[in-house]
């Protein structure tokens, strides 16, 4: 009985670490063709590198980052520090079911609100809020756990002293910034690898520039390798590999500064 | 006689319907130490708190009667910035902030807009002397003060709450998450900080309020049941809780 058990464990973890490096190492050799990560794809993606789409993942994520975080740490800090009690219940249950829906109905949202109804267009910007909608729930509901963790005591404290409730804000903030660290990390990394949002919204097989404002579309690691692996032939494939495997060694690196960021707060 | 510091008028405290406190009529000393006592659950917390008007913080909370500090009806105060100054509190587990010993000690200092390099600095060494924790910590201000013993942590909390210069220190079971060390410790430093201030301490332990206390306030179940000063209540209670406190056989 022990030794199934132990075998079924192993067992699955070696299929885990086999997916992600067989994944790493189909790619990793074409990072060192020449321009790989600072040319055009060229040839139906059959040669050239992968420099528009990098950039184009870059810009989206910047954008991400610049929408979730300011909405997501009010939202945070209303549902933590604010709102009634049942309100914040309220919430909170609600943003656990905008987690649990799937990420292409967030791209119908957004392709019909954002880019049709708003009139955005096909365009960064449609794009960057269609994933917004999608992080941002996302983000309060894993900082919220953090921020709640922060012991009563320690608002009292300041409180106690003759501080106003914003002081006592900012010092449940700074008692919670690993952790808040933490959940900021994780929704990147999850808006990152998300292709379905942004397949419908901004995202476009081929462009012949950078995005060079927010209307324009724009190219990206995720949505590339759909489309690479949906509609072009085998001499593409090594692309797609190659994105699929710079996207998985991106995400080891994000949790892995996530371990360390936690470890940091233990000590 | 010293000078009543807070006078409590007939004060009855709710949490939603549970009343918590009933009919509490109480004066407390100026410059003495004010043991409060119970069994858990007797609102000895409660009352403490609502000297800080720290439950205002806590919904369903309610209040009725009347707090006197110095003659002023604490409940009437709305700016609240002030009067927690002049009252300030120390917490049953030591809850230093998330920054270094320095800036513990002087965040009080610098919501109340002292923000002088100089003047913090002479503050914060006067605080920590008189919490008794200057030599421990005088080479390590600048370190998080997380990294503390218990102890020190809870001196820390004192010196914090000392050092906006306050009339009243108010302690609620501040020896109770503490080794019989540095409680011994705590306990002297309260003995010498009542020469100054005023201070209200919330105990369980029977121990420690005859050790320390001027005065004793007995309560269970919401009501106060005796209070006087502690030689003549240790000596000859009145009331038979009391006199099972006393004897061991409660608290």
């Amino acid at each position: 009985m022990r030794w199934t058990l132990r075998i079924i464990s192993y067992g699955v973890f070696v299929v885990m670490l086999f997916v992600l490096v067989s994944i790493v190492v189909s790619g990793v050799p074409y990072f060192f063709r020449p321009g790989f990560f600072t040319a055009w794809p060229q040839r139906a993606m059959s040669e050239g590198g992968i420099f528009p789409m990098l950039i184009g993942s870059l810009m989206l994520m910047s954008l991400v980052f610049a929408i979730s975080v300011p909405v997501g740490l009010i939202g945070t800090i209303f549902l933590s520090e604010l709102a009634p009690r049942r309100i914040s219940m309220f919430l909170k249950s609600l943003a656990g079911t905008m987690n649990s829906v799937p990420s292409i109905v967030y791209g119908v949202f957004g392709l019909a609100f954002f880019s049709v109804k708003l009139g955005f267009g096909t365009s960064l910007l449609s794009a960057s809020l269609a994933l917004s909608t999608m992080s941002i729930p996302f983000f309060m509901n894993s900082a919220v756990e953090f921020l709640r963790a922060v012991p009563k005591e320690l608002r009292e404290g300041v409180i106690s002293l003759g501080a106003n409730k914003l002081q006592a804000t900012l010092m449940v903030l700074r008692a919670s910034k690993n952790g808040i660290l933490t959940s900021l990390m994780l929704t990147l990394g999850r808006a990152f690898s998300e292709t379905a949002p942004i397949l419908v919204t901004g995202a476009v097989f081929y462009s012949t520039k950078l995005p060079g404002k927010l209307t324009d579309p724009v190219m990206t690691l995720p949505t590339s390798i759909y489309a690479i692996v949906m509609n072009l032939g085998e001499r593409s494939q090594w692309m797609a590999k190659a994105m699929a495997s710079l996207m998985v060694l991106i995400m080891i690196a994000v949790y892995s500064l996530v371990q360390i960021t936690r470890r940091n707060k233990r000590e | 006689m010293s000078d009543v510091v807070f006078e409590i008028k007939d004060l009855y405290a709710f949490y939603d319907e549970h009343a918590a406190l009933q009919s509490i009529n109480l004066k407390i000393w100026e410059k003495r130490i004010t043991a409060i006592m119970g069994p858990s659950g007797c609102g000895k917390s409660t009352l403490l708190r609502c000297l800080n008007r720290l439950n205002d913080l806590i919904p369903g909370f309610s209040l009725k009667g009347q707090i006197l500090f110095r003659g002023q009806d604490i409940y009437q105060i709305k700016d609240l910035t002030e009067y927690r100054r002049r009252v300030t509190m120390v917490f049953q587990k030591p809850n230093p902030f998330p920054m270094s010993i320095f800036d513990n000690v002087a965040y009080g200092l610098r919501i109340h807009g002292i923000t002088k390099k100089s003047i913090l600095k002479d503050k914060v060494e006067q605080a920590l002397r008189m919490a008794a924790l200057w030599d421990e910590v005088k080479d390590k201000l600048k370190k998080p003060a997380v990294q503390l013993s218990g102890g020190q942590q809870q001196r820390l909390c004192i010196a914090r709450a000392l050092a906006v210069e306050p009339e009243v220190l108010l302690l609620d079971e501040p020896t109770s998450a503490l080794d019989p060390i540095a409680t011994t410790k705590i306990e002297r430093l309260l003995e010498e900080l009542a020469q100054q201030y005023t201070v209200v301490i919330v105990t369980h332990s029977m121990g420690q309020a005859l050790r320390i206390s001027d005065e004793v306030v007995f309560l269970y179940e919401g009501r106060l049941i005796e209070y006087g000063e502690t030689s003549t209540i240790a000596k000859t209670p009145k009331h038979e809780v009391t006199k099972q406190f006393l004897t061991g056989k409660i608290g």
